[in-house]
């Protein structure tokens, strides 16, 4: 799965932009798989991206256009997905949004992914060893009727408090 | 959209409410590029000439350059124009972070706007939507507030904002526009323009993309940029401490304006400085766009926290005004942001308050009782609160250093420091003569963006005699062939601003020529930009900037720079003697330019 160090994470968005670019040759926040957050007020920036979550929500698509492929990456079929965007509904954290009705979903490039090779800060990771070893459980419970921006900013929010505690130890004692 | 481009020029008049697109014309854009090309050209076919900054008539332009929100890194930037508030000729400034590179992704290539809104309003773009919307709940509110508040009634916390403060709602001239909280448009004004139109904050969301004409071409030059900017010697000074890395090195050379240019020499600099910033302030890299220079920092002080500072203005709230203390430098910068005026401009009106009270012109009573000694950082605080808000002394404060002078004679104004009205930046010009020679001409005025040329702090002898052959060119202390270098300069300079990228990477690094530049912008756009082409635009373009100046009423006199830099030597340091010979090179830049002994362009 796809990791982050967050300290490290500056905003800039090359992974947004190079996944975007790989997946569809064009470019836009809208084309990528993995999506910069930014809490501005407090400096958080976030890259969201596919968890490879334990409860994989979003298989449980109805018309099983969805699988989980060997590398734990979510493979949508374009020929059976319907565009109904239950995936979208289903996922906690933002992390697979229709766009022009195809569900777009981090699939680590095939196991190469582009948003690694482009953070020049060394705050994202692959590690292929890693799959299925995050529950969402708790962001699933409040996430009915949120849209993938809302959900987005709801699980930054809650994951950037740990570094956000540790720069105010730091810097105002 | 276009390739490259967003496709689209939007035009809105602010006061009927009248909203048009257009399509980007291919071929008008050849010969402007975009970005600052694009806005310099728009204001000199359209502006009428002796219009008062302050009211209807007066344009303001955004706009963005043809590869900005693509694979290009350091490109991020977007640029407003208008007449300025505070020179009254051509104003602009640039900043970078996402407004930009959202506006593109949203179709646009350009937002003109005109007229008035009858109350206070924010423009909201969402792609093909765009709409006029109340702003009354945001006024009186400061930028974080007023852009956290817009994308909580848009339920978008992706939307891009570009917002004023309580400054620009209240006219200071040189109040700034804010895209991402903290990224500045912070020269001439921007913001006081703004408020003048009762607009407070421009909101876009682009949920496009954007082509390329050759995405595998395009990509490798991308990866070859990206390589120049990762192999750079200065990478990783510049990852680590950004522009504040000047704090050192200019004190190094004796250039480092300390109590209000008296001394090119701080002996407190390492309690200022972007080392010590970094090690007791910062907690981590901020970024604009799709940069892989990460330059930018973000720091928490006391109560305070904001991103940044850059140079210019950890100087100014330092050394400039003789202040030792770090820390209300960063709260400062942290204050300024979000209320929204220019550290520059306001540091200068700070600066020449207390060299003015040092020599006995003025005095206490003069400024409401307030006590302009060196570095008095109550003083500086108070003053603040009083210029955004217009009280008392503030008010004139509020109109620049110029105005200022002006205002109290008695021979404050040999001590006020700007250029056609813009407050001088922070680097003592008689130790970088090139620059100096910049200040002087630079169309926004006492400013070093137009030309950067950083070339002449690089000792590369060998390749300045390549490029120019003047070796001397190389050597900072020299006047010697730094018209020729200025004027090249101050193309490349222009070709960073069509392109709304970054000086740091484009300039001082050195990174982007005329080839490379073409070569990117044929593969972005497939439009026909051969050196020769993207050079003529440039000529162009300053040629126009430079004639619309002259019906603002710029002449030959006001490329200069203030007496103190021509005639009083640096005491000590690096630069310890120099002066700028600045007569004999506005002669030499003028003949370099083609233009007359009185600095006109021949056509």
């Amino acid at each position: 799965m796809i990791t982050l160090d967050l300290a490290r994470c500056s905003g800039c968005s090359r992974c947004e932009v190079n996944c975007s670019f790989f997946h569809s040759g064009k470019i836009g926040r809208s084309g990528a798989r993995i999506k910069v957050l930014k809490i501005e007020d407090i400096g958080i920036d976030y890259p969201v991206v596919c968890q490879q979550c334990q409860e994989r929500y979003c298989a449980k698509c109805p018309e099983k256009a969805i699988r989980v492929d060997s590398l734990g990456q979510v493979i949508v079929s374009p020929t059976l997905c319907t565009a109904c965007g239950t995936c979208e509904i289903l996922c906690p954290i933002g992390a697979i949004e229709l766009f022009e009705e195809i569900p777009l979903v981090c699939d680590l490039c095939g196991g190469d992914p582009r948003c690694v090779k482009a953070c020049t800060l060394d705050a994202i990771h692959y590690d292929p060893e890693v799959t299925g070893a995050i529950s969402l459980k708790d962001f699933k419970k409040s996430s009915r009727g949120l849209n993938p921006e809302e959900k987005r900013l709801r699980y930054v929010i809650a994951l950037s408090q740990e570094l956000r505690d540790r720069w105010v130890a730091e810097r105002r004692g | 959209m276009q390739n490259g481009y967003g496709g689209h020029i939007l035009r809105v008049d602010l006061t009927s409410g009248s909203i048009h697109r257009k399509k980007t014309d291919p071929a008008y854009m050849l010969n402007v590029i975009g970005g600052r090309g694009l806005n310099s050209t728009r204001l000199y076919e359209e502006l009428p000439r002796d219009c008062d900054p302050l009211t209807a008539e007066n344009m303001l332009l955004i706009g963005v350059g043809p590869l900005t929100g693509t694979l290009l890194s350091a490109s991020a930037f977007m640029t407003i124009s208008g007449k300025s508030p505070l020179t009254g000729i051509l104003g602009d400034s640039a900043a970078g972070g996402f407004f930009g590179a959202e506006l593109k992704l949203a179709g646009y290539d350009q937002v003109v706007m005109t007229g008035r809104c009858e109350k206070p309003s924010y423009l909201y773009i969402a792609d093909d939507h765009v709409e006029i919307r109340d702003a009354s709940h945001l006024w009186g509110k400061d930028i974080w507030q007023t852009t956290a508040a817009i994308r909580k009634d848009i339920n978008d916390n992706a939307v891009q904002v570009a917002a004023i403060g309580p400054a620009g709602e209240n006219l200071v001239k040189y109040a700034t526009v804010a895209c991402n909280n903290s990224r500045m448009c912070g020269r001439t004004g921007m913001g006081c323009l703004f408020g003048s139109k009762h607009l407070k904050a421009v909101a876009v969301r682009g949920k496009g993309r954007l082509t390329v004409a050759d995405p595998l071409g395009y990509l490798d030059l991308c990866r070859e940029l990206d390589q120049k900017i990762m192999a750079h010697p200065e990478y990783e000074k510049r990852n680590a401490l950004g522009s504040t890395l000047l704090m050192k090195a200019l004190n190094g050379i004796g250039i480092l304006p300390t109590d209000h240019f008296q001394h090119g020499l701080c002996e407190y600099v390492d309690r200022v400085s972007g080392e010590t910033l970094a090690e007791n302030f910062k907690v981590k890299n901020k970024s604009c766009f799709n940069c892989n220079l990460h330059c930018s920092r973000y720091y928490l002080v006391g109560e305070a926290e904001a991103e940044g500072p850059e140079f210019e203005t950890l100087c100014s709230y330092t050394s400039r005004i003789g202040n030792h203390d770090l820390e209300f430098g960063l709260k400062m910068n942290a204050f300024l942001n979000r209320m929204g005026i220019d550290s520059l401009s306001s540091g200068e009106t700070i600066g020449w308050a207390m060299e003015c009270v040092q020599r006995g012109l003025l005095n206490k009573d003069d400024f409401d009782g307030l006590d302009f000694t060196w570095g008095n950082c109550q003083t500086v605080e108070k003053l603040l609160g009083m210029i955004i808000r217009r009280e008392g002394i503030g008010d004139l404060f509020a109109e620049g250093t110029r105005s200022l002078a002006r205002h109290f004679g008695k021979g404050s104004g040999e001590y006020a420091f700007h250029v056609k009205g813009l407050d001088m930046i922070c680097g003592d010009p008689r130790g970088i003569k090139a620059f100096g020679l910049t200040y002087a001409i630079a169309s926004r005025g006492g400013d070093h963006l137009r030309a950067e040329p950083f070339f002449e702090l690089t000792e590369r002898y060998d390749e300045a005699e390549k490029r120019w052959g003047v070796r001397d060119i190389a050597d900072r202390l020299s006047d010697n062939g730094k018209a020729i270098l200025v004027e090249h300069t101050e193309r490349q300079a222009l070709l960073t601003d069509c392109l709304t990228m970054c000086k740091n990477i484009g300039l001082s690094m050195d990174i982007l020529d005329f080839d490379f530049a073409s070569r990117l912008l044929i593969a972005g756009t497939g439009l026909k930009f051969t050196p020769e082409k993207v050079d003529d635009a440039l000529k162009g373009v300053i040629d126009r900037d430079r004639k619309m100046n002259i019906d603002f009423g710029v002449t030959a006199e006001q490329d200069t720079l203030p007496k103190r830099f021509t005639h009083e030597p640096l005491k000590e340091g690096g630069s310890k003697g120099q002066v700028v010979p600045i007569g004999r090179m506005v002669k030499e830049y003028y003949k370099a330019k083609g233009w007359s002994a009185q600095g006109v362009p021949q056509d």
